[in-house]
């Protein structure tokens, strides 16, 4: 299954990034490649919309957790939305579930 | 189920899409509650991604061989390749505490399987055999159902 990468930027300093697909060890790398340099810019937050992804392995959990580091060391808020429930129990087995700003909605995101 | 199903797949990424799909469709065909075919299905996608990266040493047209048998309570895949063979002493779970990228596949497969065995006695490659006991997990969805 490919993926598919929406970026967009709802205001000023903010981008989202919606991910479409199973991120996999075949796709994880597209998803850290749009990732990567949003850190670089000047931006307040970075939400990636989970929403159309069903399924996550350890490549794309790693992923993420990149991100969560790069938002640490450049100030960016990093925060994800919308985990499906097989998303949701990987990062449970993973024990990262608390380690991210993890929302239910994209809209509650952009208002925090 | 007394008949193994048998797949095998290049040493690939993009072939393990197809390896999932395939034991996704028997897993339904079992009536296994969802949430314990998609661990399963992450525990065979692990496997064959560890024997991209680690056995053949990354993307290449090698074959992975999946069995998978249903037999009575016992869900057991196999996944053999002829690779590198792997020590299965260093085969061990990072530890979690430190928060970091990567390393998370082995957990994966010991913290969901409750069997987990690496056979290098052979000219070539290595077996892996997982097993999980599905009779708890079937009870337990059932009883979810009643509630």
């Amino acid at each position: 299954m490919s993926i598919e990468l929406k970026l967009d930027r709802p205001s000023e300093n903010t981008v989202t990034v919606s991910v479409n697909g199973d991120i996999d060890m075949s796709s994880s790398t597209k998803v850290r490649d749009i990732l990567a340099p949003l850190f670089q810019e000047n931006n307040k937050a970075i939400i990636v919309d989970l929403s159309g992804v069903s399924y996550i392995d350890s490549s794309g959990i790693a992923t993420l957790v990149e991100g969560l580091q790069w938002s640490h060391s450049s100030q960016n808020k990093f925060r994800l939305v919308s985990l499906t429930p097989g998303v949701k129990d990987v990062f449970e087995i993973a024990r990262l579930l608390t380690v991210f700003e993890v929302f239910d909605t994209k809209e509650q995101a952009l208002a925090h | 189920m007394s008949q193994p199903i048998k797949l095998s797949i290049p040493s690939h990424p993009k072939y393990l899409g197809l390896i999932r799909k395939v034991l996704q469709e028997l897993l339904n065909y079992h009536e296994v509650p969802d949430e314990t075919a998609r661990r399963l299905i992450l525990c065979v996608d692990e496997a064959c991604s560890n024997v991209i990266k680690h056995g053949y040493g990354g993307p290449c047209e090698e074959p992975i061989e999946a069995t998978f048998h249903i037999d009575g309570d016992d869900f057991k895949v196999q996944i053999r390749d002829y690779g590198k063979q792997c020590d299965s002493s260093e085969i061990k779970p990072r530890c979690l505490d430190q928060i970091k990228p990567g390393g998370l596949g082995t957990h994966f497969i010991n913290e969901i399987m409750d069997d987990v065995s690496y056979c290098t006695e052979r000219a070539k490659g290595t077996l892996l055999t997982m097993v999980k006991k599905l009779k708890s997990e079937l009870t337990s969805a059932q009883e979810k159902d009643k509630e």
